[in-house]
């Protein structure tokens, strides 16, 4: 009888060779064909933003492809004249309370969904997840309906809450997916020890979250601020009207200062952009460990 | 441990901090009553009345200096203004009619009208009118116009101001090329061909061909044609033999004398083009006048109303009338009334209409001495007025005609464009829709 054995001793040694093999394959490629399509794609994505600063910095009437001279004038007539000043409070205040109701909710309704089952619990996932197909124009009537039964149409907690129900599916399932990623032995170790369901989840659970907590709250921030629609309908006092009515207003029927709607979308834009830029690294890990077992 | 205390502190804050937030927020709204169904009342012609300014923001200033001076006079009345984004001011119309909150007095332009009044929310001004220091001062034509958009007989908006198309040329261009000014078509489609220096990135003329192609392209059609009317009998005359000519001849200085880009024009773009670039004409409205003034300067450009037949015959369609609607859900109708009245007279109006560049609707403020300094005013005021002008009146009266001249025709207008739709069938689909909106408009009058 003849066995024929595999050449395993020479399979072993030709594994470590892979990766010096890809590194030399990958040190062979000249740089050019790297940087070169990044450059194009980081052009093709920047140049836009090249447009909205030049004319927000440029004077009215300079067809100039660099902004200068520079002046301010547009962002002077858009912070004082056009009501932006007001218009930013309101956002800030907008997304802030959004973002805390909405964490705050989706913690307890997540929780619930990660840590104990009920009947209907799929179906009420379903649901959760269906609730993201129905656009916010079709409800309108309905939540202004119950806005004005509850004497709330233009009151900025109208929009709060509008935001924040439209905001909650997707944040509780995340919240869900980040819990169940937290063993729970460890929960169980902190009611041995003592702790209640809450203190336990508040020692033990909460510190864990907090890649998920920054992910949801920043996504239900940025929603909130660039939200139109619901400002719109549901605020009509021109001293609570957010940043997207306000930059709506800059375009008349027949006439647009192109100025103007530049400078208020340089801010409009920032505070997202600062808010990214500080959290994009937990963003990131957010979403993709609640992503695991969503 | 003493960590975790100071977690839980912050957490506790900002839950705290949350529900102070969101309670102060809804510690002053208001109920939004006043729906369509909703019959308001006269009320005392005292107290605060709500006006909706449906071109919110440009206007904004305006329209605070008509309501201060409206305050100064009626002391014991109190406007509160809301002004809402032109483009998003028929929904907002829309979601008040079905869900309540609808203002005393608002800015409903003729484009919107009948869709706005066959929801059964405008209250009728003919015979506030007649009653008023506004009757016989008022512009015949447009309250013509106004009352036919109305979709019935009754009058549901007064008219403030006239727009009219424009064709916009620049001076210094077309003195460069020993050009005569565009007055006549023959002229503007011989200066659009000679302006146009595809290799210098210089062009003739910059077509509308997104968001709104659909008027200025009907403008261009019956102003070539000569054809008066909109409707031959109960069959619209869009698609007449001469109409479809002119169409294909409009339509074929797309990408020939016109940026390619053009396919996708809005206002906005092509308003921005022709301001920044070397583009010797554009087809617009008066609105865009102040645009133009700040980016090109004075003496670099004029406005003149839309070019004649050879036989100095000038036809254009109708523009929208901007004007005043009272909202039968008020419940202090009086009052309104007054702000329209105020609003509609002689200085009031004359001061509207001088800072939007518009033709006033007051017939007094049309002979104020601003109209003859600001020359397209003037020119379209006389083009409106003058008796060698034809309008074709646009059926803006027609509750479905906001839906074919945009969302079910702009996408053919831009296969047009590409060559991927002739220009008969183009026009044979857009007459059939006219022609089964206005059976069923008949059927209903």
């Amino acid at each position: 009888m003849i066995t024929e054995i595999a050449p395993a001793p020479e399979r072993v040694a030709a594994e470590p060779a892979r990766p010096h093999h890809r590194r030399r394959a990958w040190d062979e490629v000249p740089r050019w064909q790297i940087y070169l399509p990044l450059s194009v794609y980081l052009l093709f994505t920047l140049i836009p933003f090249y447009w909205i600063l030049l004319f927000a910095l440029r004077p009215a009437g300079s067809t100039s492809l660099v902004p200068w001279p520079m002046t301010f004038d547009h962002f002077q007539k858009v912070w004082t004249e056009r009501s932006f000043g007001t218009y930013f409070a309101n956002s800030v205040y907008v997304g802030i309370a959004t973002l805390l109701l909405t964490t705050v909710v989706a913690l307890a309704g997540g929780y619930a969904l990660a840590r104990f089952d009920f009947r209907l619990k799929r179906g009420f996932m379903l649901a959760l997840l269906c609730s993201q197909f129905v656009p916010g124009a079709l409800l309108l009537v309905p939540l202004f309906q119950i806005f004005a039964e509850l004497k709330m149409i233009n009151s900025l907690g109208s929009v709060i809450i509008a935001e924040t129900v439209f905001q909650l599916p997707l944040s509780m399932i995340l919240i869900s997916g980040f819990i169940r990623n937290v063993p729970y032995s460890l929960e169980e170790a902190a009611w041995v020890d003592g702790c209640g369901r809450l203190t336990a989840f508040r020692i033990v659970v909460l510190p864990l979250l907090r890649p998920g907590l920054i992910a949801v709250g920043s996504f239900a921030f940025v929603h909130a601020w660039n939200h139109f629609l619901f400002a719109l309908m549901f605020l009509s006092d021109q001293g609570k009207q957010t940043i997207p009515v306000g930059l709506n207003t800059l375009m008349s029927a027949d006439s647009v200062d192109l100025g103007a709607l530049a400078a208020g979308g340089i801010v409009a834009a920032v505070p997202v952009v600062v808010v990214f830029a500080f959290i994009q690294k937990w963003l990131i890990t957010g979403f993709s460990a609640g992503a695991v077992k969503g | 441990m003493m960590k975790s205390i100071r977690r839980s502190r912050r957490a506790a804050t900002a839950v705290a901090l949350g529900s102070v937030l969101v309670l102060t927020a809804t510690a002053c709204g208001d109920d939004g009553s006043g729906s369509a169904g909703d019959k308001g009342d006269e009320g005392s012609g005292k107290g605060t009345i709500t006006f909706w300014d449906n071109n919110g923001g440009v206007r904004t200033d305006i329209w605070k200096q008509v309501i201060a001076d409206f305050e100064k006079k009626y002391p014991d009345i109190k406007v509160e203004y809301v002004g809402i984004p032109a483009a998003s001011a028929q929904s907002k119309y829309d979601t008040a009619i079905q869900g309540g909150g609808l203002p005393d007095v608002g800015g409903v332009g003729t484009a919107m009208l009948a869709a706005v009044a066959v929801q059964g929310a405008l209250e009728p001004l003919d015979d506030r009118v007649a009653k008023s220091s506004l009757n016989g001062r008022l512009n015949d034509g447009l309250l013509a116009i106004s009352k036919s958009a109305g979709g019935g007989d009754d009058l549901y908006q007064v008219p403030t101001s006239a727009n009219n198309g424009t064709l916009w040329y620049r001076t210094d261009l077309f003195e460069q090329a020993g050009l005569d000014a565009p007055t006549t078509w023959s002229k503007f489609y011989d200066a659009a061909d000679k302006l146009t220096d595809q290799g210098k990135n210089r062009f003739g003329f910059t077509i509308r061909g997104g968001e709104g192609a659909i008027a200025p392209a009907l403008d261009a059609v019956y102003g070539q044609t000569g054809i008066t009317s909109f409707w031959k009998g109960d069959r619209t005359t869009v698609n007449d033999p001469r109409n479809v000519a002119a169409l294909e001849k409009y339509v074929a200085l797309y990408k020939k004398v016109t940026p390619a880009a053009d396919v996708n024009n809005d206002f906005t773009k092509m308003v921005a083009q022709w301001d920044s670039g070397t583009i010797g004409m554009l087809s617009h409205n008066l609105g865009s006048y102040q645009d133009h003034l700040k980016a090109l300067g004075d003496g670099k450009f004029r406005g003149i109303p839309n070019p004649t037949l050879e036989d100095g015959t000038r036809v254009q369609v109708s523009n929208p009338v901007d004007g005043l609607s009272l909202f039968k859900s008020s419940k202090n109708k009086a009052a309104a009334w007054k702000f329209i009245e105020f609003a509609l007279s002689h200085e009031e109006n004359s001061k509207f209409n001088e800072s939007a560049g518009q033709v006033p609707a007051n017939t007094d403020a049309a002979g104020d001495a601003w109209i003859q300094r600001a020359e397209p005013t003037k020119l379209a005021a006389e083009a409106l007025n003058g008796t060698g002008t034809k309008i074709v009146q646009l059926p803006y009266y027609l509750p479905d005609w906001n839906t074919i001249s945009k969302a079910d025709n702009e996408p053919n207008f831009q296969k047009l464009l590409l060559g991927k739709m002739s220009a008969k069938d183009f026009l044979d689909t857009l007459a059939d829709q006219l022609d089964k909106a206005q059976a069923d408009w008949k059927q209903n009058h």
